[in-house]
């Protein structure tokens, strides 16, 4: 920051007419290093095009006030501090490193690396705990990103005395005074995010970026789900294929769903089952098909559907 | 394993003369233990005498073989026992030359002792009559064999840690004249110097007690300047006193009394031979004293390359022989040292493992396993001026000695130590800042300067002040290269 | 007088931003930086007072500055010094250390001398400002 500001002309006497000056920003962007960061997000995730497109403008807009900076138009630092909402598994986390990534290489922070905290991280259990782990904290996350995650398990209204309120203080002010420091990105569910920002205004105040993320549609989910075990050397098979889908519309409507993670768990399950299966098998070598691949069995071992079954018999 | 067929060796004890590399001492095959001493020889032979002939005698000479075949061997393990020739390469670039790589078993060796070690690998051999001419190169020393030596009894970060002086290297200088200085005299400088600003003087290698200054008042002399410069300043200051003599007991009775009044240092000279230098070595760990060795003498053995030893190897030796000061060269001062093999050296002293890079003449991967490391001074006709040059070339770990750099000021000798600790700290702050040292350098030291008159001074006066000649003693691997004035 | 302890004291004082350059280059070599204070400056007075533990987690300098801040505000009257630690082996030990923080005025010290036998002399260093009791030295 110290470098950018340090550009900024003296406000000296009226320079004498020049040349008009010019900024290329097509330039700035490709020598800014963000392209290569965005082929990485489209590459690596699937679906999000609100959020990719979301944050593309904010890089434009960043990229632009850079420029705006060397010509001593820009007044202060920006804001930059974000929240994300959305339900787990969409991507909050992932995206934050991206975000980190793309405010380093403008020169918005210093290091560009994350630190994420809940409130355990932040808030102590006695008295004269609480402000030497927040500052602790602060300090570990100095240069780079700070993502607190379920943010607002800071705030406990119906406890007078709880500590997060502590924590709270400490955090408004540093995001006011040390904006050159450290971004802050708060992150949780929607709705008590939301709350949250209603009883702190504080915060709502000095958050520059709301984004939301949307929950992954089934052919999303799918593709996830693929990519995961392609990663790993494994595959579905075409009816395990067919039925990995039916198994993600079951799971979308049962509790405790979480997207990505919901399906990179069943996955897992899904591996175990293969190898006790390959494992009683008596028909001899296994070839690396065998090995690579998982059968419709694999999933429909699952008691997602054996819950259906179960209802489905119990209903008349 | 056993290159004598038992077959033969009816015919191998024969009585007569016979070739060194049929006795067994020629191995080509052979594989070096990873508990084996090896050490690699720069031969010359004779006109007419076979490389490889050559290689086994040295192979022979340094280990179990005479002249001619004697069955006492018999009632030996002598396949053990005789060193093995097991390589020779030509040199490059030097067509009468080649290096012969020997690997002795570590049962030849009595257990830290240097001089049992040298006695061996550089006893009878170097006069062998078939060579013209041998040079010991570099040897590596398993661990096994430096597990049996305890090092330095201080090593560098003790050192640091006891004088609270870390992240630059030291500063000292050596007073002078070198001779004729009263006691009184002596202590001035060593008075001025301290508290304009260096860490350490230094008595040079040839004080010990002479007509103009017996020991005892040198040592009282020295105290007072010490301690005053230390209330001076808040610094720990120190003086090598200098306990060479005659005999170990006048060399004890020094060291004690040096202790007695308080010093955190003395100094030895190389010329008092190894089991002496192992002797003060014992002493200084008993007694919580940092040990210097000035290494004066060695390059009448390790300045030409045909012949001697090399100083790579004489560094190790002192390393497990247990110096925590040793003289290794300066490149860009008055006395000798390619800035490649130089580098090798530093290495030698500083490092815990040593990886082969030829390029610096270390022929062996070396494990120095834990023992303490050796700090390397750097001493002879080096200036200010070069404080940029100094820095990028040895780091932090060294003591740089500044003698007639500091002495010679022209505004005299607290000036010259200010101008000197002025530009180590200008240069480490610029260095630790990212700023590329050796191009700015002379940058740097002017806008330091610009605070620091005495460093102006010196800057002006010794501006020109180079030492460019070609090294004797440079790598085989790469061209010679040379340090810009 | 002005005690030449820690790496930079022969120039004149560092600025913040001089000291945040050096914290970096600290951080940068993975040393923990750790702030101590004293206002006693005898030269072998190896234990100042820890303001903290060492910053074992700091990425960045600034998190180090805050805690400069914080401990000048309550000790601006002291010696403060940063140093760098380095835990690798064969170091295990502080690898930079600098004065960021001094008293307006540094008396010094005495020497004083014992004589005793064959012209033998017991030095002591004693800091002017260490006869009054911790806390009053400087204010």
């Amino acid at each position: 920051m110290a470098a950018i500001l340090s550009t900024v002309p003296d406000p000296g006497p009226p320079p004498p007419p020049a040349p008009a000056p010019a900024v290329d920003l097509r330039a700035d962007f490709a020598a800014s290093g963000l392209p290569e960061i965005f082929d990485e997000l489209d590459r690596e995730m699937v679906g999000l095009a609100p959020i990719k497109r979301r944050l593309r403008e904010i890089a434009a807009l960043l990229l632009v006030d850079r420029a705006r900076q060397r010509f001593g138009l820009a007044v202060g630092a920006p804001t930059l501090h974000m929240s994300f909402t959305g339900n787990p598994g969409t991507g909050k986390t992932t995206l934050a490193l991206k975000m980190a990534a793309i405010l380093h290489r403008l020169g918005y922070v210093r290091r560009g690396h994350l630190v994420t905290v809940t409130r355990d991280d932040l808030v102590g259990q006695y008295i004269g705990h609480t402000a030497p782990k927040t500052k602790e904290v602060l300090k570990r996350a100095a240069g780079g990103v700070l993502f607190i995650d379920e943010a607002y398990y800071l705030y406990r209204p119906e406890n007078e005395r709880d500590y997060g309120q502590e924590a709270i203080e400490i955090l408004l002010q540093v995001m006011e005074n040390q904006r050159d420091d450290l971004v802050v990105i708060l992150a949780g569910y929607a709705d008590r995010m939301e709350r949250f920002f209603q009883a702190n205004p504080g915060f709502r105040s000095r958050v520059a970026h709301h984004i939301d993320f949307p929950d992954y549609g089934e052919g999303e989910l799918l593709d996830i789900g693929e990519r995961q075990l392609a990663a790993m050397n494994y595959r579905l098979s075409p009816r395990a294929r067919t039925v990995f889908a039916q198994y993600i519309a079951l799971r979308r409507g049962q509790s405790h769903f979480a997207n990505g993670r919901s399906v990179r768990n069943a996955l897992d399950r899904a591996r175990l089952r293969q190898a006790s299966r390959l494992f009683q098998r008596e028909d001899g070598p296994l070839s690396v098909d065998d090995l690579t691949v998982i059968e419709a069995e694999d999933i429909l071992a699952s008691r997602v559907f054996a819950a259906t079954a179960a209802t489905e018999e119990a209903a008349p | 394993m056993n290159a004598i067929d038992k077959r033969d060796s009816r015919d191998r004890y024969t009585a007569g003369v016979m070739k060194y590399r049929d006795m067994g001492y020629w191995q080509p095959d052979y594989e070096p233990k990873d508990t084996d001493v090896i050490a690699v020889f720069r031969i010359t032979p004779q006109d007419g005498v076979d490389p490889i002939e050559a290689a086994a005698a040295v192979a022979g000479e340094s280990s179990t073989a005479t002249w001619t075949v004697v069955w006492t061997d018999r009632l030996t393990a002598c396949d053990k026992y005789r060193a093995k020739a097991h390589r020779v390469e030509p040199v490059p670039g030097a067509p009468d030359s080649w290096f012969a790589y020997i690997a002795y078993d570590l049962d030849l060796f009595e257990p830290g002792s240097i001089a049992n070690l040298t006695a061996s690998i550089i006893g009878n051999v170097f006069g062998f009559k078939p060579l013209k001419a041998l040079r010991l190169e570099d040897m590596r020393l398993p661990v096994a064999y430096v597990k049996t030596f305890d090092g330095p009894p201080t090593g560098i970060v003790v050192e640091r840690e006891r004088l609270d002086k870390f992240g630059r290297p030291l500063l000292g200088a050596t007073v002078k004249p070198k001779l004729g200085l009263s006691g009184r005299n002596y202590g001035r400088v060593v008075y001025e110097a301290l508290k304009g600003g260096l860490d350490f003087t230094k008595d040079d290698e040839n004080i010990n007690s002479q007509p103009f200054m017996h020991w005892r008042d040198r040592f009282l002399y020295c105290m007072e300047a010490v301690n005053r410069a230390q209330a001076a300043t808040g610094e720990i200051k120190g003086t090598y006193l200098n306990v060479t003599a005659a005999t170990m007991e006048d060399m004890y009775e020094r060291a004690e009394f040096a202790k007695s009044i308080g010093s955190v240092v003395v100094m030895i000279d190389l010329v008092i031979g190894y089991t002496a230098i192992q002797s003060m070595s014992k002493w200084a760990r008993r007694n919580d004293m940092v040990l210097h060795l000035h290494r004066a003498g060695h390059s009448t053995y390790t300045r030409q390359k045909s012949h001697g030893v090399s100083f790579r190897v004489i560094a190790k030796w002192m390393r497990l022989a247990g110096v925590d000061h040793i003289h290794a060269g300066t490149v860009v001062g008055k006395l000798e040292g390619d800035p490649a093999t130089t580098k090798g050296y530093y290495d030698i002293c500083r490092e815990d493992f040593l990886p082969r890079r030829l390029e610096n003449g270390i022929f062996f991967d070396q494990s120095f396993a834990s023992l303490r490391k050796t700090l390397p001074v750097a001493s002879g006709g080096i200036h200010a001026g070069q404080m940029h040059q100094l820095l990028d070339l040895f780091g932090d770990d060294v003591v740089l000695q500044f003698g007639g750099g500091t002495i010679g000021h022209p505004m005299g000798i607290q000036a010259g130590a200010t101008a000197n600790r002025v530009a180590l700290e200008a240069m480490v702050l610029a260095r630790n800042e990212g700023r590329d040292i050796v191009h700015e350098g002379p940058e740097i030291l002017a806008a330091a300067a610009r605070h620091c008159l005495p460093l102006r001074q010196a800057l002006d006066v010794w501006k020109d002040v180079t030492f460019n000649y070609t090294s004797t003693d440079a790598p085989d691997f790469v061209p010679t290269a040379s340090v810009a004035g | 007088m002005r005690i030449t302890q820690g790496t930079f004291s022969f120039l004149p004082d560092l600025t913040d931003e001089q000291i945040t350059a050096q914290v970096q280059y600290c951080i940068d070599q993975g040393w923990a930086v750790n702030i101590e204070f004293t206002d006693d400056p005898h030269p072998r007075n190896t234990y100042w007072d820890m303001w903290g533990l060492p910053m074992f987690e700091v990425r960045d300098a600034a998190g180090v500055m805050v805690e400069l801040a914080a401990c000048r505000k309550v000790y601006g009257d002291r010696y403060i010094r940063l140093s760098g630690f380095d835990a690798s082996h064969g170091w295990e030990s502080v690898r930079l250390s600098f004065i960021v923080n001094r008293p307006a005025n540094e008396p010094g010290f005495a020497l004083e001398r014992q004589e005793s036998e064959g012209r033998n002399v017991r030095y002591t260093t004693r800091a002017y400002a260490a006869q009054l009791p911790e806390g009053e030295r400087y204010s």
